[in-house]
């Protein structure tokens, strides 16, 4: 008998954690200053897989196994970093971040500012937001947070291709990043997306600060990112055989935002719809819109809306989780408002 | 190891103290226009650092570093500029008195209570993964020893054996509130225990002897035996910060620590009585530094500001 290495998987058959993995397999490959830390993402691969074979190809020095002390490896990658390391430091939910947000707001976002240009921060920190039905300590996006503090880079992909291309810019770019995966895509196919781009084998980049028109439309102009994305194509489809026609604006990053793309979308819709799955006030939908007013002037719009979680901690009861996270039904539900 | 008393170490104590002399006299008309924290009383530590560190080394300090950075070489002038907040400092400005950071002899600096030792914690990692023997220095207070980081730091610098030393400057008063009051073990250097480290608790009045307990620290630390805890004891002269009412501290033993404890004095006596040098030969050393220190304040003095229209420079690269 014959040993015959198993076929690899199809592309579209890899999840987003795998090509999460794949991406920083490449960056590890080509510039060896880069490292990992984090709880269990050496011989575990990450709780997600996202880590999965990195042990194994770049050994324990640049895959670091942490104890449970994000204070203290957080603080280690600013002191790698002004070392002239490059590394990427996963807090395992984002949720986390009350422990360390100390070095992440103090030190990685304003050393850049405070050194007078002396020090780059090439800081990844990746981490896993969104619902998973964990209720309200492991549930939340927290991009909001991030955007609100000044000297951070803020990422939330929606698709397989974007995941590897916004980690090869994060680890690539001398800003620091705050990466933040969405659970509840983390082990979905990528032929399972609605919205389905090939993720080549070979390296490529895309850029933090462009956003994308997933579906062009011209009656609303719905604004949303990370798993908003796959609600919001999902809505579409349903208002779209209700002769509704949906512009569906993928942000892909928080910081730097997008505005153009936007005010593009709402100069031909006059028509805005901002959803988040983040929490509702002093955050990413009143950004956008308030924004858009300055860059275009309340007559353009003819309407404006918000839809995102409302101000409460995120339940454990599906039906109560339903009833306050952005969903298909929901965000149908708020175009068809905005249009009456 | 007994080394000292040596001219050098005074030469560097008198130094300290005439940079934080000159930065006091920013205060009253708000050159500097917010916190300061001098180190005046403090200065032994410094000199007792300053002779074992290498350029490729690491120090990671505190909201009280002006000290740290002249031992780790920091050149005066940028510092003394970003402390009186010129756009010649070495941050531009941007950073001021508790934020220096200094790219050339890697000092860098927190204004967090305890924050400077994960910092630490990772150039120590950085040399661990370079191979090198260059070692990493965070500095805290007695009032970092009791932060959740203080732990974390230690015990992975123990678990990997890592090339960190922590300088614990113990000088009794996390502000108002004493050491005591709050520590559960008597020492802070026996904590070292807990995490396989090398520890030592040592008179940080004596620039001789920080010298050789740093060095011995430093040592261990390089040969690859892992973290080392010092503490030095130390007093502070002033308030916590220039403008604090120091009223937790009775006027009686604010007298005696600046009678009894004073590093200058003490090392003075030492040197005259060990005959490498007389009163005369150590008033001119001073008074030569004064005039040095007060020429430079001049100089300083007279550089601009940070022009507005840069406020924003130095967020992300592409502004930089």
């Amino acid at each position: 008998m014959t040993a015959t290495a198993a076929p690899p998987p199809a592309r579209d058959a890899l999840n987003v954690s795998q090509t999460i993995s794949e991406a920083l397999a490449i960056e590890m490959q080509r510039d060896e200053r880069v490292l990992l830390l984090g709880e269990d993402v050496a011989r575990n691969g990450g709780v997600f897989g996202c880590t999965r074979g990195l042990l194994e190809r770049f050994g324990e020095d640049r895959v670091r196994d942490t104890p449970i002390s994000e204070m203290g490896f957080t603080g280690m990658a600013v002191g790698l970093a002004m070392a002239g390391f490059r590394p990427v430091v996963e807090i395992m939910f984002v949720d986390f971040i009350g422990v360390c947000l100390e070095q992440v707001y103090n030190a990685i976002a304003k050393i850049p500012y405070m050194s007078g240009g002396g020090y780059r921060m090439p800081v990844v920190i990746k981490t896993a937001g969104g619902l998973i039905g964990s209720a309200a300590q492991h549930s939340q996006c927290l991009w909001g947070l991030f955007a609100h503090l000044p000297g951070l880079q803020v990422v939330a992909p929606s698709t397989p291709f974007d995941y590897r291309g916004l980690m090869a810019s994060a680890v690539e770019t001398d800003n620091p990043v705050v990466y933040i995966e969405h659970k509840g895509l983390l082990l979905k196919k990528g032929r399972d997306f609605r919205n389905q781009v090939p993720v080549p084998e070979a390296r490529y980049k895309v850029p933090i600060g462009k956003a994308r028109v997933v579906r062009p439309g011209g009656d609303v102009s719905l604004v949303t990112l990370s798993a908003g994305v796959e609600h919001a194509l999902e809505a579409a489809e349903v208002l779209a055989a209700e002769g509704i026609d949906v512009d569906v604006i993928d942000l892909r990053s928080v910081v730097p935002l997008d505005m153009e793309t936007v005010t593009q979308s709402v100069t031909r819709t006059g028509r805005l719809l901002v959803v988040d799955e983040d929490y509702l006030s002093f955050g990413l939908t009143g950004e956008v819109i308030t924004r858009t007013i300055e860059a275009l002037g309340p007559s353009a719009l003819q309407a404006v809306a918000r839809h995102a979680v409302p101000d409460v901690p995120i339940p454990a009861a599906r039906s109560l989780e339903q009833a306050v996270v952005p969903g298909a039904g929901s965000i149908a539900a708020a175009v068809r408002r905005l249009v009456a | 190891m007994n080394t000292g008393p040596t001219l050098e170490r005074f030469r560097r104590m008198l130094e300290m103290r005439h940079f934080d002399e000159a930065c006091l006299e920013g205060v009253p008309g708000f050159e500097i226009h917010g916190e300061l924290h001098t180190g005046i009383g403090q200065e032994a530590i410094g000199a007792g650092m300053a002779e074992s560190l290498r350029p490729g080394d690491a120090v990671v300090s505190t909201h009280r570093n002006h000290y740290h950075a002249l031992a780790k070489g920091v050149a005066l002038r940028p510092l003394l500029a970003e402390i009186f907040e010129k756009e010649t400092g070495l941050c531009r400005g941007r950073g001021g008195h508790m934020h220096p950071f200094d790219p050339a002899t890697n000092f860098s600096a927190t204004g967090i209570v305890g924050a400077s030792l994960p910092v630490a914690l990772g150039y120590a990692y950085a040399y661990r993964l370079r191979g090198t023997d260059d070692v990493a220095i965070g500095v805290t207070g007695d009032g970092g020893v009791n932060t959740g980081g203080f732990h974390e730091t230690l015990n992975m610098a123990g678990a990997w054996k890592l090339p960190l030393v922590v300088l614990v400057e113990n000088n009794l008063y996390g502000i108002s509130v004493p050491i005591e009051a709050v520590s559960a073990t008597a020492t802070l250097a026996e904590r070292a225990a807990a995490y396989g480290a090398w520890g030592r608790k040592v008179d940080g009045t004596d620039p001789d002897t920080v010298a050789d307990a740093f060095a011995e620290a430093v040592t261990h630390a390089r040969s690859g035996r892992g973290p080392a805890l010092l503490e030095a004891t130390c007093f502070r002269f002033r308030g916590h910060f220039e403008g604090d009412h120091d009223n937790y501290r009775p006027r009686e033993e604010k007298q005696r620590i600046r009678r009894d404890h004073d590093p200058l004095t003490l090392y003075r006596a030492k040197l005259t009585a060990a005959g490498v040098a007389d009163q005369a030969t150590l008033d001119a050393l001073a008074a030569q530094g004064k005039a040095a220190m007060a020429a430079l304040l001049a100089e300083v003095r007279a550089d601009a500001q940070p022009e507005a229209a840069g406020a924003l420079r130095y967020r992300f690269v592409e502004e930089a």
